[in-house]
């Protein structure tokens, strides 16, 4: 039986900053409620190829496709690591203290 | 410790200008990711869940003032305040920008540092025991062995492309401070009948997904032979190792699919067609390696000194402190002292850039001008003179590093995890800081006595979990973080691998389930001198299974 599909985004690293980003409607943005969802398996396929346009354009590293849910029409991971990329920032406050997520478009 | 030469300079420098000549072309796509990873990963930059991590290398743990500042420097202008020292005696920065880790070598390079070899399938940082030098019981430094094998190992033309990562480690003393056994090759210095000084050698131990302990391949190599022999495993190990599967790549399954005795014949056979004198180190380079190492001229002292007894009165947390964290020196009147990065509920390893500039001054002032990293995440300060070691306590209470936890329940090895490991498949950290912070009260510490709990975040075991008194791997349990847990497992000239538990626990079930294998433990010892090992060896698994496992009634 084939595996129902699940929505999904397109994830990568900045090639700069290194840190987590999401393809969404006008180019790569750090706030994954923005990022573009596919909702079929064919839209999973025009995202993944956008997704390595961005590697190949020289912008992001490693695309890949990550499941969501939708919670009131954006998305949120479903795995835990994925939850925990999303944020931008450990789980634990680092360093001098907690470290803000800084969230800005690209 | 060792100081660059004129070639070592070049060396890095060109390095340098060669990294940042590939940065600037991956940046423009001249270089596609594919073509770069590899060559970042030489320069150790990996890249991570949240960012870019840099992996700087600290060879055999030893660095001086200096270079301890110009870490807190890297923190404070290209990181986010702070550095986590590793299992392996390295400093990784978490946050680092592509385009600044040119700057960040370079910035390495002029305290004689860098990121050479500290990722990548090639030998990494060779590691050793952090009282090098130091304790009473050692035959030889053995930090001297282990630059002879750095620079063996730097840019080796035939060993840069091993099959996969390949880890050595030293120890200079039948007690085994560097945890010789889980390493591909460990290395054991030690006296024959004859009295000279040479090696036992063991080969194909390591953790990860197939734990296993080395086996002894030479009971005693003659010194000069160091380097042929180490040539001729490798060889043995390039040529026959797996390349087809990366989980079966690593010295440790070609040892064990082919047998010890058999591996052994071929290295040996090997080893017995070499041209000796062409690889071995020449005499005149041993001898000018080993002076960089000579001891601090460090004056004797009185063993117990006036003022340092009456510190020890007037302030019972000193005394505490003294107690754990500090050991004998070989120089009467001094002392090794642990810093442990493990403060209540802090993050295992991690040091702000103030702390770092404080461990400095304080090893400026009263080490040597010398640091040690060790492979359990803490620092230590070899050369003290017990009357200033109260001087030193207080330097490390202001700056929240005072803990007299060494080898206590709280004093934690932690991997990072999937805080920020994009291997990982669950947390550590806050586990860590759960546990550590349920064993908070010193004098519950001091009950519950020597308890080493190692966390992995996953399979790959970085946090060392396998050799933990108690172990704990975290792993992904459809999509839950589920914890295992194994007992009796250790790290010294006694190596074992811990023993499972059972059935794996949620992530906020961790700290209660360490407290009861505590509880039992406590109930269970013969006398409060029997530690959690000992009594665990006594009585076995059972009881502290049927403490996490058996059912109310």
């Amino acid at each position: 039986m084939a595996k129902e599909f699940k929505p999904v985004v397109v994830t990568a690293n900045d090639l700069i900053e290194g840190d987590s980003v999401f393809l969404g409607g006008c180019g790569w943005v750090r706030d994954i409620r923005m990022a573009r969802v596919a909702l079929s398996v064919d839209e999973a396929a025009v995202l993944e190829a956008a997704g390595i346009e961005g590697e190949t354009g020289n912008m992001v590293v490693g695309p890949y496709l990550v499941e969501v849910a939708l919670d009131r029409g954006h998305p949120y991971p479903i795995l835990r690591r994925e939850q925990i990329r999303a944020e931008g920032v450990p789980t634990i406050p680092v360093g001098l203290g907690a470290l803000p997520a800084e969230r800005r478009a690209a | 410790m060792y100081r660059y030469d004129e070639f070592d300079h070049r060396f890095v420098t060109e390095r340098v200008a060669e990294f940042r000549d590939q940065v600037a072309r991956r940046l423009t796509g001249a270089l596609t990711e594919a073509e770069f990873k590899p060559l970042r990963l030489m320069n150790g930059l990996y890249l991570q869940l949240h960012a870019y991590m840099l992996r700087v290398a600290i060879p055999y743990g030893t660095l001086n003032a200096h270079q301890m500042r110009m870490l807190a420097h890297i923190a404070e202008t290209w990181d986010k305040g702070y550095g986590h020292f590793t299992t392996r005696q390295n400093i990784q920065f978490n946050w680092p920008k592509l385009s600044d880790v040119p700057d960040i070598l370079e910035a390495l390079a002029s305290v004689e540092m860098h990121a050479i070899q500290t990722s990548g399938n090639c030998i990494r940082n060779v590691t050793s025991d952090p009282l090098s030098g130091v304790a009473p019981d050692e035959i030889e430094d053995p930090r001297v062995t282990a630059e002879v094998l750095r620079q063996w190992s730097s840019l080796h033309p035939e060993f840069t492309f091993l099959g996969r990562k390949f880890k050595i480690a030293v120890t200079g003393s039948e007690h085994d401070r560097a945890a010789i056994k889980v390493h591909d090759i460990g290395l054991q210095i030690l006296r024959n009948t004859a009295g000279e000084v040479g090696y036992r050698v063991l080969v194909g131990g390591g953790l990860g997904r197939t734990p296993m302990i080395g086996k002894v391949i030479r009971d005693f190599l003659p010194k000069a032979d160091l380097l042929p022999y180490a040539d001729a495993i490798l060889r043995v190990y390039n040529l026959h190792g797996r390349r087809d599967n990366k989980y079966k790549a690593r010295i440790k399954i070609l040892v064990h699919e082919t047998g010890i005795d058999s591996f052994r014949d071929q290295v040996e056979a090997e080893f017995a067609t070499m041209d000796r004198a062409a690889v071995a180190v020449p005499e005149e380079e041993l001898v000018r390696i080993a002076a960089y190492f000579a001891p601090p001229e460090l004056a004797e002292k009185p063993e117990a000194p006036v003022e340092f007894e009456r510190m020890k009165k007037l302030d019972p947390d000193f005394a505490q402190w003294v107690e754990r964290n500090t050991c004998a020196h070989r120089v009467p009147g001094h002392a090794a002292a642990t810093i442990s990065l493990k403060p209540v509920g802090g993050v295992p390893g991690d040091a702000t850039a103030e702390q770092m500039r404080v461990m400095a001054d304080l090893a400026e002032m009263h080490s040597a001008n010398e640091l040690r990293i060790t492979h359990e995440q803490n620092v230590v300060l070899p050369h003290v003179a017990l009357g200033d070691l109260y001087k030193v306590y207080r330097g490390l209470a202001a700056i929240g590093l005072d803990a007299p936890n060494k080898g206590l329940v709280t004093d934690i090895i932690a991997c990072p995890g999937l805080d920020y490991c994009a291997l990982a498949t669950a947390r550590s950290i806050p586990v860590a800081q759960a546990i550590s912070n349920r064993f908070a009260g010193n004098a519950r510490q001091r009950e519950i006595g020597p308890l080493s709990i190692k966390i992995s975040g996953c399979i790959n075991a970085c946090g060392h979990h396998h050799i933990g008194h108690i172990g704990i791997l975290g792993l992904d349990k459809a999509g839950v973080e589920s914890y295992q847990i194994t007992l009796g497992g250790e790290s010294t000239e006694d190596a074992a691998l811990g023993d499972r538990t059972g059935p794996g626990f949620g992530y906020d079930e961790v700290p209660s389930v360490i407290e009861k294998l505590v509880d039992t433990y406590l109930a269970l010892r013969d006398s409060p001198r029997e530690t959690f090992l000992q009594t665990y060896r006594r009585v076995g698994m059972e009881p502290f299974k049927e403490a996490l496992y058996a059912t109310a009634h």
